[in-house]
């Protein structure tokens, strides 16, 4: 096993200038950014009206962005079912129905919810939100988080509740009664979904959204307060599986056979890559500001290949896309828990059931990515092992 | 705990008589007066809405037999040109299949005042005009337009408009507020008579404007006026036109909210 901290990984030049947040921008090429809307630092003008402070307000930020326009924001769609813990009310959705549910929703309505798995994440999004506006309190560049749910709007006033409970940021959301949420997530130019329904999350990894399943970990592991940590698996999760094909198909020997020849043909960009590129431009504003050192959005790379061989090709094509990723960890087969429970992030990202098995008994949430030729091969007893 | 039974005996007694939707004979076939080979109308804008009403009647009937809360729908002419073109009319909605309780057939001057004789609840139009006329003599005015009406869905979807600040196009005035809630009111119950899946009416709400906490109000609002609602979104400050056309209502009430 073989741990490497890069610096981070030269970005090509030309692009350091450009600060736009591409959102939805899965897959698309630097050069389809040019279109969108450039962040104009001179731009004073507010575009949304600031929030009256109340007393529930931890933070006071004095003329700042408060409701970002999708277009400009990074915006984080999670289901109430990983925000929150929501297993009773579930238990009673199965077994008793769906009016003997909302019912007991209604009769505890002034009940908040305990913290879901997603919780820590969003807490850590809003820590960097609150930096941002600090160093750029015009700016709708920013995380925002919306509330996309299923449930039916009788559980709005207890979810409404929760959120005012919890004293957390979201202002936004959206209560379908039942009918698929996807138009929603296009509308609001939704950059990551997290769900907690499988077949939810593979709709919008069809529709181009980048988007994972999250469970509930037995135990959850403490994470930083003050630093949003992001790991991603490679292929599959940032990259496309075309090199697991191969594995899968052909073995080790071919897959790094055929790694070997095509190390300077880049891989083609798999679910995650935009949501990558977003945390990078985010990173960016804090550079500017002098806080590299300082900067509170840290991103991993954590991937079975090895660094000395097929992990040249994923380095070399991460470089290629501009984007910088914080430290690449190759593993070369061995097991990603304890790695992962050294890093401690906030999420991880995976598209095998293997590791985020192996992820959350460590007590690491992890968060899967249903995409690819693993999802054919999913079941506990395969391993990606010596890649 | 919310339940829709939780009426005083005013609202009991109103929930139990029929509700009384008047359309323009402009809104329910083609303006212009297009014509089919048989020379009868081609459906308009309102069409779709009259059907959702009537699948609303057809369920309702189904639950209960003997129920009194439904649909009554009255077309009514509302100039003089359509006043003379009864007989055509009148064939016209039977050719259709559509189930008119009565016709109203009444010009510029005096229509105003047929709604108000036929107790009418809720007035649908494709002219601003006579929304405005309506609104002010307290009548729930709702001006149609061919975003808001014509949804390819069979069931009848409803929308409240949470935030003052979107008015309805007939523009607000203090007694339709009381029409509207009252109306509301009505289709609470009405959408109380079904269970959480495959109803005849859905009901959304959309705050544009504010926060989390602005869209709570409406929500309790809406509870009080009796009204749960299905759907709910909360913008605060996204754009409000590809959410209406995910939505597809049929038509859009926002007086129960306003200010005055």
């Amino acid at each position: 096993m073989v741990k490497m901290s890069l610096e981070p990984v030269q970005v090509m030049s030309g692009q350091v200038a450009e600060l736009k947040v591409a959102p939805s921008s899965n897959g698309d090429s630097a050069g389809s950014w040019e279109g969108k809307r450039e962040f104009d630092k001179d731009h004073l003008g507010l575009t949304a009206k600031p929030k009256p402070v109340t007393g529930r307000r931890a933070r006071k930020v004095e003329g700042a962005v408060f409701f970002p326009k999708p277009e400009n924001a990074v915006t984080v769609a999670v289901s109430s079912r990983v925000l929150f813990r929501t297993e009773r009310e579930q238990k009673v959705f199965e077994q008793q129905g769906v009016e003997e549910y909302l019912r007991y929703q209604i009769e505890h309505e002034n009940e908040p919810f305990a913290p879901g798995p997603a919780f820590p994440f969003v807490k850590a999004l809003e820590t960097v939100n609150a930096r941002l506006r600090e160093l750029y309190p015009q700016s709708e560049e920013l995380f925002d988080i919306v509330l996309v749910t299923y449930n039916h709007a009788h559980v709005g006033i207890r979810l409404i509740n929760t959120i005012n409970h919890h004293n957390l940021f979201i202002e936004r959301f959206c209560m379908t009664g039942g009918s698929s949420p996807i138009g929603y997530l296009k509308a609001w130019q939704t950059n990551l979904y997290l769900s907690a329904d499988a077949n939810k999350v593979r709709e919008a990894l069809t529709e181009g959204i980048a988007a994972a399943t999250m469970f509930m970990p037995e135990k959850m592991t403490e994470v930083s307060e003050s630093q949003l940590r992001v790991a991603f698996d490679g292929d599959a999760v940032l990259f496309s599986d075309e090199s697991e094909r191969i594995f899968k198909a052909h073995g080790l020997d071919k897959f790094f056979e055929h790694e070997k020849e095509n190390e300077d043909r880049l891989l083609d960009h798999g679910p995650l890559k935009g949501f990558l590129e977003a945390l990078g431009k985010l990173q960016k504003k804090f550079y500017a500001k002098g806080q590299r050192l300082d900067c509170p959005i840290r991103t991993y790379l954590v991937t079975a290949r090895s660094a000395a061989s097929s992990g040249i090709r994923a380095l070399k094509t991460l470089r290629a896309w501009g984007l910088e990723i914080d430290e690449a960890l190759f593993l070369a087969g061995a097991p990603k828990g304890p790695m992962l429970e050294k890093i401690r992030p906030h999420i991880y990202f995976d598209d095998q059931m293997f590791h985020i098995e192996g992820a959350a008994e460590m007590g690491t949430i992890a968060a899967h990515v249903p995409y690819g030729i693993a999802q054919k091969h999913n079941s506990k007893h395969n391993t990606s092992a010596g890649k | 705990m919310v339940s829709t039974d939780q009426k005083t005996d005013v609202k009991e007694k109103e929930a139990d008589c029929p509700v009384v939707v008047a359309v323009t004979s402009h809104a329910v076939f083609e303006s212009g007066g297009a014509e089919d080979p048989d020379g009868l109308y081609v459906g308009g804008i309102a069409f779709p809405l009259l059907q959702a009403l009537q699948k609303v009647n057809e369920r309702l009937l189904k639950e209960n037999p003997a129920e009194s809360l439904l649909f009554d729908v009255i077309v009514i002419t509302t100039e003089s040109q359509q006043q003379q073109q009864s007989s055509r009319i009148t064939e016209s909605i039977r050719h259709h299949g559509l189930k008119v309780s009565r016709f109203c057939f009444s010009n510029e001057e005096d229509f105003i005042e047929n709604l108000l004789n036929n107790n009418v609840h809720l007035f649908l139009t494709t002219n601003r005009n006579e929304a405005l006329q309506g609104s002010q003599k307290g009548v729930l005015s709702v001006l149609l337009d061919e975003h808001t009406a014509s949804c390819p869905t069979e069931q009848l979807r409803v929308l409240f408009c949470g935030d003052a600040v979107v008015q309805s196009e007939a523009g607000p005035a203090l007694a339709s507020k009381q029409a509207a809630q009252s109306f509301s009111a009505q289709i609470g119950k009405m959408r109380g008579r079904f269970g959480l899946f495959d109803s005849p009416i859905s009901i959304a709400l959309v705050t544009s404007r504010g926060g989390r906490e602005s869209c709570g109000d409406a929500l309790r609002t809406l509870r009080s006026l009796g009204v749960n609602a299905d759907e709910a979104y909360c913008l605060a400050g996204v754009p409000r036109g590809p959410i209406k056309r995910l939505l597809r209502p049929h038509f859009l009430l926002s007086e129960c909210f306003s200010s005055n």
